[in-house]
């Protein structure tokens, strides 16, 4: 049925075929599979910074009482943790959540310890709102995209258990290109929504922001300030280059020939970028992603 | 397996319809079945579901505000299942717009009596040579009590907590908590040798009378020091000028 001013059927027939190439082509796990060691590493990390404060923070006395907690997360936030603040507890569950992400990271029990890592990370971040930084928003997303597909297909224990028990290696499956096609889309969003952020400040327009990063005495990474403060036009460079590279990246990793291109560059620019701006951590998560939209079409 | 060049315009891509009828490699299991009609029409409204909470988690959560609309439809529809995910998110990664909110927050805290210059009785949050995500996250928690003070339901609740919890290791039940930051100085500033500042964001006496938490919350100090070499005093003393 075809109104006056409907597209044209080839037009719908070529965007039902992108649409299904994009979600539905089946792809080999390898590439997720990077993602995994990679993503499950960081998560590793990202736990582990935890731990130190785990009981000072959440414990019986902790300065992060359930109760704030509570008023500082959203409606519907849900912890594991709000069960107990005994140091046993709190620690019992914190094994299990580096457990399950380590379990997660060599490809052991896949399918089941993916969404238990992903479940473990969330609620970790919902005991504590406001300790969570950006490099955990982009790692629970990644662990959760990471539960949709079949990472463990590939350089993963599983698939090493199944080789010795003389079972086929698992053909290219539609849940690993979903799963990548998720983190290509969130790539591009969390660039794009980063930049956007960013150009609400005139410190993004008038060129200084590589200034205020560079000058943090305490979260800055590498000290740039020295270099900086007599450098004017590098200053802007930087600051602008920052902007225009995560725009390129938010567009470009939509744009079939230039693609895999700006994947690349996302892997040198965004850990570049994160140190510059003291999050480290996060320039990392972004690289991650940057490597997932390598995927092939 | 027939990859595929790269890019969607690339001259060897196949169609979807094409790519369903790959053959195996050898030493692969049998192909996987192509999922059908049914399940690709189920998924296909999953993911334009998800993707809608998305944008709409994006535009709703943004620093900026958003309409009435956005938030309705976002919290009724979408926060619900995404909130528990942590995925109910902004992503609106702004790294700095040079403000003093975007400065290095820490806390510091000691006994009400102990005077200013006695450092030994001070505990500096995070502790000096702490670093990495850890001092990240005790910096994330000092903001966290500055930004409080502009929400009502929150005014007052995070500052008694974080007390609270120290009144034990402080070895006192009445504590003055104060939220410093450094703030950096200009870039010109920089390049003629001037130094930043530290500026109290907060300040409040925390005390326990008669088993029940008080907090105080002391008026706004003008009070900045200069920044000595890298690192923060402890104490900085009045502004001179």
């Amino acid at each position: 049925m075809n109104a006056p001013n409907s597209p044209p059927p080839d037009a719908a027939t070529a965007i039902g075929e992108w649409w299904n190439r994009f979600w539905f082509l089946p792809a080999e796990a390898l590439l997720l599979a990077k993602v995994r060691w990679l993503a499950g590493g960081l998560a590793l990390l990202l736990w582990w910074s935890y731990g130190p404060d785990l009981v000072t923070w959440f414990g019986p006395q902790g300065l992060v009482s359930p109760e704030v907690s509570s008023q500082w997360r959203p409606a519907y936030g849900l912890s594991l943790w709000d069960a107990t603040a005994a140091p046993a507890g709190i620690w019992t569950l914190y094994a299990c959540g580096a457990l399950m992400l380590l379990a997660l990271t060599i490809g052991f029990g896949t399918p089941v310890t993916s969404v238990l890592a992903a479940l473990f990370f969330a609620s970790l971040l919902h005991r504590g709102p406001m300790l969570a930084g950006p490099a955990d928003d982009v790692t629970a997303l990644m662990l959760w995209c990471l539960a949709i597909g079949r990472s463990g297909d590939a350089l993963s224990v599983d698939s090493f258990l199944a080789a010795r028990a003389g079972r086929p290696a698992q053909p290219p499956a539609v849940r690993n290109r979903i799963a990548l096609s998720l983190l290509r889309v969130h790539a591009s969003v969390v660039a794009a929504a980063a930049v956007l952020a960013q150009l609400k400040g005139d410190v993004w327009w008038d060129g200084s922001a590589a200034w205020w990063l560079a000058a943090r005495t305490n979260s800055r990474m590498v000290d740039l300030a020295p270099l900086l403060a007599n450098a004017e036009y590098l200053t802007n460079l930087l600051t602008h280059g920052v902007t225009l590279f995560e725009i390129v990246f938010a567009a470009g990793v939509w744009i079939g020939p230039v693609r895999r291109s700006v994947a690349w560059a996302g892997l040198v620019a965004w850990p570049l970028i994160g140190l510059l701006a003291g999050e480290p951590f996060w320039g990392a998560a972004m690289a991650i992603l940057a490597l997932a939209c390598l995927a092939e079409e | 397996m027939g990859k595929g060049k790269n890019g969607g315009d690339a001259p060897g891509i196949q169609t979807f319809s094409e790519a369903r009828q790959r053959p195996t490699g050898d030493g692969l299991a049998g192909p996987a079945a192509p999922p059908t009609e049914i399940t690709r029409g189920v998924v296909t409204i999953l993911l334009a579901l998800y993707l809608v909470g998305l944008l709409l988690c994006v535009a709703g959560n943004s620093a900026s505000g958003s309409s009435a609309l956005v938030r309705t439809i976002k919290t009724r529809l979408f926060s619900p299942w995404m909130v528990p995910l942590w995925l109910d998110l902004a992503y609106d990664t702004r790294l700095t717009y040079g403000t003093p909110d975007d400065a290095d927050h820490f806390l510091e805290l000691r006994p009400w009596n102990a005077p200013a210059s006695a450092t030994g009785a001070t505990l500096r949050l995070p502790a000096p040579g702490v670093r990495g995500e850890r001092a990240a996250r005790w910096r994330r928690l000092a903001r966290a009590l500055v930004v409080g003070q502009d929400d009502s339901d929150r005014e007052g609740l995070l500052p008694a907590a974080v007390a609270e919890g120290l009144f034990a290791s402080l070895g006192a039940e009445d504590l003055s908590l104060r939220v410093l930051r450094t703030i950096p100085p200009d870039r010109d500033v920089a390049s003629a040798g001037g130094r930043g500042t530290v500026e109290q964001a907060y300040a409040c006496r925390v005390r326990r009378v008669a088993g029940e938490v008080q907090l105080l919350p002391l008026p706004p100090a003008a009070e900045v020091a200069p920044l000595v070499a890298n690192e923060a005093p402890l104490n900085p003393t009045p502004r001179s000028n």
